[in-house]
């Protein structure tokens, strides 16, 4: 009898746990929706951003997958560099438009606003000026594919973009330097780029040829106390892991002042040179890339010239 | 042998009510989904097997010529014919009598029909070895989980699959205690075959199961022993029915099949996101189908399952643990066990291609819905619901309870199948915040078509990203989309860029921006608040609205 007893106590509980978990689903199921943000709430953070927005706060969403709703309404504001950073020089505030607690930063932010939902952080960050960014003024540069002794000058043209789509690599811009047309990816201009972490990277595209360079010539930049150079290649070939390394070669006044090897896996990643000693306001700035083997080395870097010392 | 119930009329009239109405509500619910990639690629190819079927009514000399197979056989040659041979038929009798309101209804109806037929067998094999309480409740429960009711609806072989492998299943079962239905095993298996590759597993699975209770009768001292006629009837009579019924294996027939078998043991691996990481080569973690089937389908039903399964332990004792004399019967549950846990572990191998979604071990459900079956009737009983009422209708309200939440997550899951997670991954949120895949298939566009087509009430064109242009032109013919709507090659001659949310996807979102100029999407479908769709606007025409 007390066995008997003991088996139906048991379940008895079985029986309420079961009950307990349809209640927990049907409950949980209208909480969770119950608590996503209403287009309302997205409205008015957006609008308290917008009035209080410089030209460099950088607006970040948390979690990451709400970027294309914070976009959707502040995208405006966003140039692709913002969007796109290499890095983080030039930046004076972070807005970050947080939903279900996500958060992108540990500090305390220096204002914090909740419209039913929506949580609003700012952060002042003190980062580098930026003097000069390369990537944004890729159309004054001069292009040359090398071969041998000689070099053929790529032109700069209004082409056709790429169609789009996945797997076929950052879109070709309509404005850029053609090298080679029998080698459509021989090209060089400004796009943004998926780096290995698939975060978006406004960057030169400038594809290897092979072991003659191609190079891109900059005349007369700003230099400041350090040149900040990033690079990478698309998601696609660099997550394989199954090819060789880009060389980029960065020579300032025919002195070849740095050099970046990308091996796959190395993700989104660079060199600082300080230019601090070179004791030159402007100068000519040039960009090499190289490669054994060119296949699949879609390389997009980005560079700037900054000034200051910024702690981020 | 005999240790199942017989069925009887009353068992029939519940199965083929279940089977009606399940399928009248996937009719109901189905103009609401756009057609995904794969539906596509089917509705091309019935449509080219149809051209052959007709031509056999036209000029049958014509239609058995080689060339004349191979032309309209040779696309979609991955797959096994009885699937899309049934959608042909379904288009042909929608073009010749009309008996749908769409052609994608057309297309779809086979598949739909195998879903209202797999409720029903889900009931007569459960009603066969528990109460009808606990069959109704596993049928239903296959019914309500939300990736099963989004595939139900399509054009693909994902449930009919899972329909003719657990009819070969049952078929098998019954052949072990009654000889007539042996001839069935080879049939359905052929069929299975005729399907998907996905009952390849069948006979190992069958031999595993077979093996143990031969290891019974041997314990028990038995003098008649189980028949292994099944087998030659399978191995016979079930690749008879995959050539029969695929005329592309007519011709070449052996460098054909290998072709077929080279495909799919070589399969491509797709990128699928599961807890941050978009995977793209092998090793997929082994969690996978474990927590995909965790996060998507009813906690409860689970919960069910497990206890079924425990409450049928004695039943699954190695054959070791016998003791002479025991009488094991046909072990139903240890085959149950086999064909639920064999398509799982099947994916989770290290050297199985990568996958992903819920629907490469979907056979695997109407077997975890019968032990939820078990599960309900083991704690009805010993719970002793009814004796305290003295009532049965507690024992139904607490079975009705157990199918609320996936009544409710299905109903919610609809259009956006593939999105849904289960309040245990957090919902669709908690999902996106975890780092699991969204959606696959392009499908979800057709929730964008009443804004599509609002946007553009004189015509243009959209880059539809990972839509199809059959896709697309079937919601033209369906009438979603407006036909001076068309599909744009590149983003740059667009009015509208469409992007599709999943991890991967980041890079068209980013071609997106530099085409345009701009990081700014006109239009966000959410669900539950989580980006499904980002739309990008043409800033060079702007004379639309």
């Amino acid at each position: 009898m007390a066995e008997a007893g003991r088996k139906l106590s048991l379940a008895a509980w079985v029986w309420v746990l079961i009950a307990g978990l349809a209640v927990f689903e049907l409950v949980a199921h209208p909480l969770i929706r119950a608590a996503t943000p209403s287009d309302e709430s997205w409205e008015a953070a957006s609008a308290f951003v917008r009035a209080r927005y410089q030209p460099t706060d950088r607006i970040v969403a948390a979690p990451s997958w709400a970027d294309p709703i914070v976009r959707s309404h502040l995208g405006d504001l966003l140039s692709l560099r913002m969007a796109a950073p290499s890095h983080l020089a030039g930046i004076d505030r972070v807005w970050e438009l947080s939903i279900r607690g996500a958060s992108t930063r540990d500090e305390p932010p220096a204002l914090e606003e909740d419209f039913a939902g929506v949580r609003i952080r700012m952060w002042p960050v003190s980062t580098d000026d930026v003097l000069y960014d390369f990537v944004e003024d890729v159309e004054h540069a001069e292009v040359e594919l090398v071969a041998g002794d000689g070099s053929k000058v790529c032109p700069w043209v209004s082409a056709r973009p790429a169609p789009g789509g996945l797997g076929r690599g950052p879109m070709t811009p309509k404005e850029r330097f053609v090298c080679d047309p029998r080698r459509p990816w021989l090209w060089v201009g400004a796009t943004v780029m998926p780096d290995l972490e698939l975060r978006p990277r406004r960057c030169i595209w400038q594809h290897p040829a092979g072991t003659e360079p191609v190079r891109v010539t900059f005349l007369d930049a700003p230099l400041g106390e350090r040149l900040v150079i990033r690079g990478g290649i698309d998601y696609n070939g660099e997550r394989r892991r199954n090819h060789g390394p880009v060389t980029l070669r960065v020579w300032i006044d025919d002195r070849l002042a740095g050099e970046l090897v990308h091996h796959d896996g190395d993700g989104w990643s660079g060199i600082d040179i300080d230019t601090s000693d070179l004791a030159l306001e402007r100068a000519e700035v040039r960009f090499e890339t190289t490669a054994q083997d060119p296949t699949a080395r879609l390389f997009c870097w980005s560079a700037s010239t900054l000034q200051g010392a910024g702690d981020e | 042998m005999s240790d199942g119930r017989a069925l009887n009329r009353r068992d029939h009239l519940i199965g083929a009510g279940l089977c009606v109405a399940y399928v009248l509500l996937l009719v109901g619910t189905a103009p609401d989904l756009a057609m995904s990639r794969d539906e596509s690629f089917y509705v091309y190819a019935a449509k080219s097997y149809a051209t052959w079927v007709s031509q056999i009514f036209s000029d049958p000399t014509l239609a058995f010529e080689r060339e004349s197979i191979d032309r309209a056989w040779a696309y979609n040659w991955e797959h096994p014919a009885w699937m899309k041979l049934s959608f042909a038929w379904s288009w042909l009798a929608q073009k010749h009598l009309a008996l749908f309101p769409n052609e994608s209804l057309a297309f779809r109806f086979p598949g739909m029909l195998t879903a209202g037929l797999l409720l029903w067998l889900i009931y007569a094999w459960g009603a066969s070895v528990m109460r009808r309480q606990g069959a109704l409740f596993a049928a239903l429960a296959f019914a309500l989980m939300p990736r099963v009711f989004y595939h139900s609806h399509l054009a693909c072989f994902d449930i009919p699959i899972a329909f003719f492998i657990t009819l070969t299943a049952y078929t098998y079962w019954r052949a072990l205690a009654d000889s007539r239905w042996v001839p069935l095993v080879g049939l359905a298996f052929g069929l299975a075959l005729a399907t998907k590759h996905n009952s390849w597993l069948l006979p190992g699975i069958f031999l595993v199961h077979f093996l143990w209770i031969r290891r019974d009768e041997a314990r028990a001292a038995r003098i008649d022993r189980s028949s292994i006629a099944w087998l030659p009837s399978m191995l016979i009579v079930g690749p008879l029915v995959l050539i029969g019924t695929w005329p592309w294996l007519w011709h070449d027939t052996w460098s054909r099949l290998l072709r077929y078998a080279s495909f799919h043991l070589r399969h491509v691996h797709y990128t699928y996101e599961y807890l941050g990481i978009s995977y793209f080569e092998p090793p997929l973690p082994v969690s996978v189908p474990f927590v995909m089937t965790l996060f998507t389908v009813s906690l409860t039903v689970l919960a069910l399952s497990l206890l079924g399964l425990y409450h049928r332990r004695e039943a699954l004792r190695a054959p070791w643990r016998l003791k002479l004399g025991d009488v094991a019967g046909r072990r139903t549950e240890v085959l149950w066990l086999g064909c639920m846990l064999a398509p799982m572990l099947a994916i989770a191998l290290p050297t199985s291609p990568i996958f992903g979604g819920t629907k490469h071990w979907i056979t695997a459900y109407p077997f975890l819905a019968l032990f939820a079956g078990w599960g309900l009737v083991a704690i009805i009983e010993r719970s002793e619901l009814e004796a305290w009422a003295g009532l049965r209708w507690p024992s139904w309200a607490f079975a009705a309870l157990c199918l609320l939440p996936g009544a409710a997550e299905t109903a919610h899951s609809h259009p956006f199948g593939l999105s849904h997670y289960t309040p245990i991954a957090g919902g669709v949120p908690g999902a996106a915040d975890l780092g699991m895949n969204r959606q696959f298939w392009g499908f979800t566009t057709g929730s964008l078509a009443t804004w599509i087509s609002s946007k553009l009430p004189e015509g243009g064109s959209v880059w539809i990203c990972d839509t199809t242009n059959g896709a697309w032109a079937m919601m033209q013919r369906d009438g979603l989309i407006p036909s001076n709507v068309g599909v744009a090659s590149s983003m740059g001659s667009a009015d509208f860029v469409l992007v599709h949310h999943e991890a991967h996807f980041n890079e068209v979102d980013y071609q997106a921006w530099v085409a345009y100029g701009s990081v700014q999407p006109v239009f966000v479908l959410r669900y539950d608040g989580v980006p499904i769709i980002s739309v990008y606007e043409n800033p060079i025409d702007t004379n639309r609205d």
